[in-house]
């Protein structure tokens, strides 16, 4: 055998002449664009966002290094505490609230005969509107004195609500608003996941005798358990977040009652004085925050799934 | 595999992120920044060159600024492009290309605070001496730790309450020339009592007109050196606001909810809601448009002093600016006697040049006249520690807080004394940041 026979024989000549590397290289190639842009306007970003995190800035141009200053600055400041503990009591009534409506709906809807399009369409209406637009809406619906709420509540005879200047009702309302805004969109993903479950499987339980609740239990939520855990993390991701609709509702406040996470880098970030340093060490906790959160929600769902 | 070739990715990522983390994010503190050049203007050097100006308006003064800009490109054979940004964009935008390299020649803004090491010093091209064309409240605010002019004081504001006429005849209340705190207050709810209106007073939720309330009662958030809060009569100053709006005398709900941080009470004011409203000269435009009633500038109320509070805009350069000697040209121009008395006129401000408030301005329209009069007459027994006050880099962010701290008395978590020392607290600090 001559040395030639024997690079003809290596499989890597092989592919290389058949021309297999094409195939190989091809999906890499259409992923490039994507990849490219994801690269440069979220990956470079979020690293830049860390090692800002270790300097701090007052013009975004010059920089003082301050190690993990910020980070114990941040650490040590009541506003950040009550900031955190606002968001974790939006983000946990967020998502029981969003999840648990959605599930609801979503069932409703599938249950229809006729008008299934409909309803979907209905109940998905608040995602489209922008949230900017959902707070001034919001704002105008809530108002103490003249807002719709509290005049209808009037009509039936209740007292006015302090929906907007009460910290307790403040809190309610942005939960109320958060949960009407999102729950259409995970309510069309749980439709979904609904509409994937194999009718016979109802069908046996109900020649078996089940009732339906325990149909309800027994198939619909352990089939549908991917779509849900798809939606709880969706909706923790989104309810540390949150900021739009909060900032043209209540503006954080009354006195910083419905403050959350992302306002409080805004304002680091973008108000007098502007402090970068503290406003991107802010973002790394919360990413760390949703990392962690989102990490779980996928171990316990792929467990379920094991299970 | 799968598991091997994860932590393989991983390992290669974490050098990676080290490596970014290991350069700064842009330039390090300490280094020399370029001296401006010193220039002597000669208007034919710069035929055919084009400055850009990055606005925000008001209303009015927009159009005032564009006839401006039309007789300076005239005059300079130059062109100016004129961006009208929103207010709340305004900073950040500037910041971000500030940090492309791509900054405007020229601003107009309401504070130097952002921007102080990045404005343009004016010194050799303006000569030292320019500064002292303008009033001395307004020099304190432009003139840099080194003494150096780096932003040219463009038109001066007042706080001072409105009066909604019709509802004090409608009461048989009559409005004095002078009063104090405590006759103004008992004038208001005189009148909210006889015409059954919701409210005897409203004031915009500003740091800014609350510092008007301190500084009549003798107190200032910061002199040019600091902290000058004196706590006891901020506290003094402060308890008729928290008392009016514990009983509903005024609009409670505006400081505490409602959207945006910042609120104007001029809605309040003009649905003929409230007889008397705290705000400024900036609102005579829109009310000579829009108020449907008899309305009037009643003089600032005093207490340990009087006078109200002054703020206003300055016009500034960059040292970014390609052509920064037309840049300093271009602010010389709009200032000028003739030119600042055109803009303040027509857009319904005071003016900062002291040969203008000497002679005195003729305004628009009899209406405007009137109210500008009364805000002139206020602005003489205004104390000057007013100016220092407002000068100071650290009185935005300070005003920010005096607002928080306020509405947080307001929603009952703390008392206004607690609230006072807290708030001296957070000025040290601010001062103590912006210092650095």
């Amino acid at each position: 055998m001559t040395a030639s026979q024997t690079r003809t024989a290596s499989p890597r000549r092989k592919t290389w002449a058949s021309g297999a590397w094409k195939t190989k290289l091809a999906p890499y190639l259409f992923l490039l664009p994507n990849m490219a842009i994801f690269a440069t306007f979220t990956i470079y970003p979020a690293i830049n966002g860390f090692n800002m995190s270790l300097y701090s800035s007052s013009n975004g141009r010059t920089f003082k290094w301050e190690g993990l200053g910020n980070y114990q600055k941040i650490l040590t400041d009541q506003e950040f505490w009550g900031v955190a503990r606002n968001t974790v009591i939006y983000t946990v009534s967020f998502v029981v609230l969003a999840t648990v409506f959605a599930l609801l709906i979503a069932t409703l809807v599938n249950a229809q005969g006729r008008g299934k399009t409909f309803f979907r369409a209905v109940f998905f209406v608040p995602v489209l509107v922008s949230p900017v637009a959902v707070g001034l809406i919001w704002n105008w619906i809530l108002e103490r004195q003249n807002g719709l709420l509290n005049t209808a509540l009037g009509g039936i005879g209740l007292g006015p609500v302090p929906w907007l200047v009460n910290p307790a009702w403040a809190m309610v309302a942005i939960i109320m608003v958060g949960v009407w805004m999102q729950t259409g969109f995970y309510m069309l993903i749980l439709l979904a996941g609904l509409q994937s479950i194999d009718p016979v499987l109802f069908e046996a339980a109900k020649m078996d005798g089940a009732s339906a609740w325990r149909q309800f239990r027994s198939i619909t939520l352990p089939m549908l358990s991917p779509s849900m855990a798809v939606v709880v993390i969706l909706a923790t991701i989104h309810g540390f977040q949150s900021f739009d609709f909060i900032w043209t509702l209540t503006g954080g406040g009354p006195v910083g009652a419905t403050t959350l996470m992302v306002q409080y880098i805004y304002e680091n970030g973008f108000e007098s004085p502007i402090r970068y340093g503290i406003a991107t060490a802010g973002g790394v906790l919360l990413f760390i925050a949703v990392f962690i959160l989102t990490m779980i929600n996928w171990a316990v769902s792929r467990r379920q799934e094991a299970v | 595999m799968k598991k091997l070739r994860g932590i393989l990715a991983g390992l290669c990522a974490v050098p990676l992120v080290l490596a970014v983390a290991a350069c700064a994010p842009g330039q390090v503190e300490g280094g020399d920044q370029p001296e401006a050049p010193v220039g002597s203007f000669n208007p034919a050097d710069y035929a055919g060159e084009t400055l850009e100006y990055m606005y925000f308006t008001d209303g009015p003064d927009e159009q005032a600024t564009r006839d401006l800009i039309k007789k300076f490109e005239t005059e300079y054979d130059v062109t100016v492009k004129l961006e009208v940004l929103p207010y709340s964009d305004l900073v950040t935008s500037t910041l971000n290309r500030l940090s492309a390299g791509n900054a405007p020649d020229v601003i107009r803004l309401t504070a130097l605070t952002d921007f102080r090491d990045d404005l343009l010093i004016l010194d050799p091209y303006l000569g030292e001496d320019y500064s002292d064309e303008f009033l001395a409240g307004p020099q304190l605010a432009v003139i840099n730790d080194q003494k150096q002019m780096i932003a040219v004081p463009s038109d001066l504001t007042l706080n001072g309450p409105f009066v909604n006429v019709d509802l004090f005849n409608a009461a048989g209340v009559e409005i004095p020339d002078k009063w104090t705190w405590p006759e103004m207050i008992d004038k208001a709810k005189q009148v909210k009592e006889a015409t059954g209106i919701p409210y005897a007073f409203a004031m915009d939720k500003s740091g800014h007109r609350l510092s008007t309330v301190l500084s009549q009662y003798g107190t200032y958030m910061l002199n040019s050196e600091g902290n000058a809060l004196n706590q006891e009569k901020a506290v003094a100053a402060l308890q008729p606001l928290i008392d009016m709006m514990a009983n509903d005398d005024m609009p409670a709900d505006f400081w505490l909810g409602s959207g945006s941080r910042y609120e104007g009470a001029n809605e309040i004011f003009l649905a003929g809601e409230t007889p008397i409203y705290l705000s400024g000269n900036w609102q005579v435009g829109q009310f000579v448009k829009n108020a449907g009633f008899d309305w009037a500038v009643a003089s600032n109320p005093c207490a340990e002093q009087c006078g109200g509070f002054p703020g206003g805009k300055f016009m500034a350069a960059f040292k970014q600016s390609k052509n920064p000697a037309l840049a300093a040209e271009f602010l010389r121009f709009m200032n000028d006697t003739q030119n600042q008395e055109q803009f303040v006129t027509v857009s319904g401000q005071l003016p900062t040049r002291s040969d203008l408030s000497k002679v005195g301005l003729t305004y628009a329209d009899p209406a405007t006249q009137a109210a500008m009069d009364v805000f002139l007459a206020d602005l003489v027994i205004t104390p000057e520690a007013g100016f220092a006050a407002n000068g100071n880099p650290a009185f935005s962010p300070s005003a920010t807080v005096l607002v928080d701290e306020v509405a947080k008395v307001v929603g009952g978590k703390k008392d206004l004394k607690t609230a006072m020392a807290d708030l001296s607290v957070q000025i040290d600090d601010l001062v103590a940041e912006i210092d650095q």
